[in-house]
């Protein structure tokens, strides 16, 4: 700082009372402070939404052949097409990719068995046929508990129900394998209205509280009868559908397909019920928003009823299908075990979608059967990755995306509004309101410029006032007081004569006509160039503190 | 005229500031309700904020009492800093916050349905001081809100809104406080009855202790408070002192 | 003899599966959260108790320390995953319940891992007597039980009633947005509620224990039995609950007698559908002078 010195150039005009030299401050560049204020710190992006789709090309004057279900308006992705503004081009945008990951997804289950490395073929069969049915089995579940928002904890119930019944029926009066099924979907179909009656009355953790003990109930009931063989530890030697000539390796294909088969039914109920009319009734009236719902005119009661029935009728079948795969059922369906592995599948993959159901069922099982040696341990790892999601992930593993970006957004809005200083630039909420436009860039030079003069006060430049409050100044001084002279006319400090040549003060104007200036102090001064210096001041005083 | 006068000899022999509320920005999530706002509250002091619905006068409140999405700024409570920049978990706080001598009576009903009126005006005396005290503080509300006292051992759901609010004030009243914060007591009410609350909190003896109150209506506060601030799309407007008419500040 | 055998042991049964449903039941209405690990603690605390009475003493003071403590720390541990984390996050019901379930699956597994699936039994804590009244015969763990849980469900009422504590705690159950304004801190007064409920729970672990053993699944039935309670008298309300008890305790005595041990669940459920069915919200739902609209 100190050793630089300003020459004073009227000095060799003979100026009257000009300084030859004047202890300064090094030159700053306003420059430097433009430079930092429009160079931005973050990371330069591409404006605009970083959601990047391909998109593909238009196909010149010829539409979009389109592919709809058979009978429906229903097309199979969701395309939007768009004229570019600046190419002058169509543009195609698969707006839904998820389609096209389930056809691979189930491509790839389909064919599994042909990349299946020989020494483990059987097990994989196996843990592959259990999987479809956990999924299927999961997919109706998440009907209730997803698009209905009913948690419902009796769906392994009316499965074991089911199961039960159709092995009974089949060990004690013959019942072919086919008719299981059919059969179970009875089971299901009286189950279902069974549990249906409560949840139109009571609320969603009465129901869930409930539905815990209906299940207890089913499972110690099983347990204590003695036709549902409480001595062996469940129900064996239903009819099945694997016929037992074939050698093993076709038993387990046949039985991979057949599960398959079975998910796809529970694939296309899921999707018929819930992304059609049910399905939007029902989203339309989740848990305390009923009332709501009802004086829209929509009658969520019954559609409650029949989504229970239509999923306990999958269930049933299910179940059926259960007994005659496994050629009977033992008594873990019923344990809280199972219901808690089934509900950890739903909440790893996340609630309300069809692909949480089937990657949760796929993770569980996997983890269920890879580490099976380990016991107890590996129901324990199950429970601490459903801690883990529940604790952090609010949809579950598909909803992760969704999350990122809301979190994202938050935080970028939290940041923008926070970064905004006094003074400074306007928000987008104040900029709305304020009616002079060019407010808004004068503010934005304002803040500019008051940061760089805020730079160059130093007490040298302060001294330097002090002795002479008018006349030519140094640059960097001149600047300061450039700035000062033009400020808006409301709050300018001006001085008031009390006393012409004795007594002055510093007061305010108030920049209206007619409104007197208010007093700001009631120091007096006794000469003009003291007020003046006053003024000086109480200006850097504002400028330091703005 | 009359108010200030009685105010001013008791604010005279100390001024303390009770709130200093500086550069406060306040919003939930991307909204930005209220924009670097300053604010001194001194002992003794009766303030009055004006200003229309959704200009950020209750999250002004819940922001002194750290209960917005996101806040950033420094406030002062006694000259202790309970504000800090936070972006989340709103309410976390509070509790500490309360105990550093902040009574929040909040807009509408906050009540506990099932408690009688009395463990009501209990639970608004939590800091170990005031539980202390209890009994010569339920006496004093009690003056302030007579008909209170045939509805004691009532259960504070059964109430009528205007018994609510007399009873929602009443436990703020009963905080070791040395800044009220009052939200909009009349809103809701009966005009008749709503003024009946007004007078009873202007009729509250300070001491050294603040009150600031939300009103939407400024004839109600006509008179009876020291300043009267206005609050205009999250930033304070002017001021205009009812005693002290040559201070009178217009800012456009 | 019969009629009297009858009643005692629907005493019995309701105050132990009472102090149980009174536990979930503060749980949900102040905290707001449906704690279906509580047969986790209820397990852990039995384990406690038998850890107390293998290594320190057989003394039943001890052991029914032991047990309540252990019952208290299963509350905090279930209250620090459960409640803390995500209590001010959206979904919180829905999440804190099947966090609670996840901690239930995860602990009950751990026992097991831990303790073995062999079942343990505690010594009898109230001696080895009988007493007879009026023609009852009256065994000392009956008494025991009874006495016990009554004093200890009492107290905590008693103290959530006129102690500032209390206070805190009913505030919270009624608005927990007013209560912070008040100034209660909402997770310090959660880890007192699941203290205090946690406790419970290891207490009718260990009252229970005197007639069944400790499995580590032993805390299922019991939790539904509890659950079956509370839902029956209305969660929340602990008026309710004992009322409940009693119902529930009568119905599962005269059940046992008349049909047969396999058809209490059923008559049970059967009963509280139906109780359900006409007061949506358990009995409390008539008792309740000022519910919110």
């Amino acid at each position: 700082m100190t050793g630089h010195i300003w020459r004073n150039p009227l000095y060799f005009w003979g100026v009257e009372g000009a300084e030859k030299e004047v202890p300064s401050i090094p030159h700053k560049s306003p420059q430097d402070v433009w430079d930092e204020t429009t160079a931005s710190k973050a990371k330069m992006l591409p404006v605009g939404r970083l959601r990047y789709y391909y998109k593909w090309p238009g196909h010149g004057g010829l539409t979009w052949p389109r592919f709809r279900y058979w009978g429906t308006r229903r097309r199979a992705l969701n395309i939007r097409s768009v004229y570019n503004p600046k190419t002058m081009r169509l543009e195609k945008t698969i707006v839904d990719k998820r389609p096209i990951w389930w056809v691979l997804g189930l491509l790839a289950f389909m064919l599994a068995p042909l990349a299946m490395p020989a020494s483990f073929q059987n097990t994989l069969l196996t843990a592959g046929a259990t999987f479809s049915i956990y999924a299927a089995i999961n997919l109706c579940w998440m009907l209730i508990i997803g698009t209905a928002g009913i948690y419902s904890l009796a769906s392994y119930a009316v499965v074991g129900a089911a199961a039960f019944g159709t092995s009974w029926l089949s060990i004690n009066l013959g019942l072919p394998w086919w008719t299981l099924p059919l059969v179970g979907a009875g089971v299901g179909l009286v189950f279902g209205m069974i549990i249906a009656v409560p949840a139109i009355r009571l609320d969603g953790f009465y129901y869930a509280l409930l539905t815990i003990g209906l299940n207890e109930l089913c499972r110690v009931y099983a347990l204590q009868s003695k036709q549902f063989g409480s001595s062996t530890g469940g129900l064996y030697g239903a009819d099945t559908y694997i016929p037992q000539g074939w050698d093993q390796y076709d038993q387990s294909l046949l039985a991979y397909y057949a599960c398959f088969g079975v998910m796809l039914a529970g694939l296309a109920l899921y999707r018929f019920i819930d992304g059609r009319r049910l399905g939007r009734i029902l989203k339309m009236a989740p848990e305390k928003r009923e009332a709501f719902a009802e004086a829209t005119g929509v009658d969520f009661r019954r559609a409650r009823i029949w989504v229970f029935v239509i999923s306990s009728i999958g269930l049933g079948f299910i179940g059926g299908f259960y007994a005659a795969h496994y050629r009977g059922v033992s008594f873990s369906i019923f344990s809280f075990d199972t219901v808690l592995l089934g509900l950890a599948m739903l909440v790893i993959g996340g609630i309300g979608r069809a692909e949480g159901a089937v990657v949760g069922t796929a993770i569980v099982i996997l983890l269920d059967k890879v580490l099976l040696s380990t016991g107890p341990l590996r129901l324990i790892l199950i429970g601490l990755i459903m801690l883990g999601v529940v604790l952090f992930l609010k949809g579950g593993l598909f909803g992760i995306k969704a999350q990122f970006r809301a979190w994202r957004d938050k935080k970028k809005s939290e940041r923008r509004s926070m970064r905004a200083e006094k003074g400074g630039e306007m928000l987008p909420e104040e900029a709305t309101e304020t009616k002079d436009k060019d407010l808004l860039y004068w503010r934005r030079y304002d803040k500019m410029q008051r940061e760089f003069l805020k730079t160059v006060i130093s007490p040298e430049l302060i001294e330097e006032h002090r002795k002479k409050p008018l006349g030519q100044h140094s640059e960097p001084l001149e600047r300061l007081l450039l700035y000062f002279r033009r400020a808006p006319q409301n709050d300018k400090y001006a001085i008031v004569a009390v006393e012409p040549f004795k007594a002055y003060r510093i007061v305010a104007l108030s920049g209206q006509r007619g409104v007197a200036p208010r007093i700001v102090e009631d120091k007096i001064y006794t000469s003009t160039d003291e007020a003046y210096h006053g003024v000086f001041l109480r200006r850097v005083q504002d400028l330091l503190e703005s | 005229m009359s108010a200030p006068a009685a105010v001013s000899p008791a604010a005279a022999p100390e001024r303390r500031e009770i709130l200093r509320v500086k550069g406060l920005s306040a919003g939930y999530g991307p909204m930005r309700v209220i924009h670097d706002l300053d604010l001194s509250v001194y002992s003794g002091e009766r303030v009055g904020i004006v200003g229309l619905n959704g200009h950020g006068k209750s999250t002004l409140f819940y922001a002194i009492a750290g209960l917005t999405g996101w806040q950033r700024g420094s406030i002062l409570l006694n000259g202790v800093e309970v504000g800090r920049t936070r972006s989340q978990g709103p309410g976390r706080y509070t509790h500490l916050v309360v105990r550093q001598g902040l009574a929040l009576i909040p807009q509408g009903d906050e009540i506990f349905h099932g408690l009688t009126v009395e463990e009501h005006l209990d639970s608004g005396a939590f800091t170990p001081r005031a539980w202390k005290e209890r009994r010569e503080r339920k006496e004093k509300i009690l003056k302030i809100f007579p008909p209170l006292v045939k509805l004691m051992k009532t259960p504070v759901g059964r109430l009528s809104g205007g018994e609510r609010r007399m009873v929602s004030i009443g436990r703020g009243l009963m905080a070791e406080a040395s800044l009220f914060l009052v939200d909009e007591p009349s809103l809701g009410l009966a005009p008749k009855i709503g003024k009946g609350v007004m007078e009873a909190l202007f009729d509250v003896e300070l001491g050294q202790s603040a009150m600031i109150i939300a009103e939407q209506n400024v004839a109600l506060l006509e008179g009876r408070v020291d300043r009267v601030i206005g609050m205009h799309v999250g930033k304070l407007k002017g001021e205009a002192s009812a005693s002290l008419s040559f201070q009178t500040r217009r800012e456009l | 003899m019969d009629v009297g055998f009858i009643l005692s042991n629907a005493i019995v049964l309701a105050c132990i599966y009472g102090t149980l449903a009174i536990g979930l039941s503060i749980t949900w209405s102040s905290v707001g959260l449906i704690n279906l690990g509580y047969g986790f603690i209820f397990a852990l605390s039995g384990y406690g108790a038998w850890l107390a009475s293998q290594y320190i003493s057989t003394n039943g003071v001890v052991v029914l320390t032991a047990g309540v403590l252990t019952g208290a720390l299963g509350g905090l541990l279930v209250c620090a995953l459960a409640f803390i984390p995500i209590h001010d996050k959206p979904n919180f019901t829905v999440r804190g319940l099947i966090a609670t379930l996840a901690i239930s699956l995860i602990g009950t597994q751990a026992l097991l891992y831990f303790f073995g699936p062999r079942s343990k039994n505690l010594p009898d804590i109230f001696g080895f007597w009988k007493v007879n009244v009026a023609g009852i015969v009256l065994t000392s763990d009956k008494i025991g039980n009874v006495v016990v849980s009554i004093v200890v469900v009492t107290a905590v009422l008693l103290w959530m009633r006129s102690s500032r504590r209390g206070l805190e705690i009913r505030a919270m159950m009624m608005n927990p947005h007013a209560a912070s304004i008040v100034g209660i801190g909402v997770r310090k007064t959660g880890f007192y509620v699941m203290a205090i409920t946690g406790g419970l729970a290891g207490l009718a672990a260990v009252l229970l224990s005197q007639t069944y053993y400790i499995s580590p699944f032993g805390g299922l039935a019991p939790m539904i039995k509890g659950v079956s309670i509370a839902l029956c008298g209305g969660l929340g309300s602990v008026r309710g609950a004992v009322i409940a008890a009693i119902i529930l305790g009568l119905n599962e005595a005269l059940t046992a007698r008349l049909l047969g041990g396999q058809y209490v669940l059923i008559t049970q459920f059967l009963l509280i559908i139906l109780i359900l069915l006409v007061r949506p919200r358990g009995i409390a739902g008539i008792l309740d002078r000022a519910r919110e609209a």
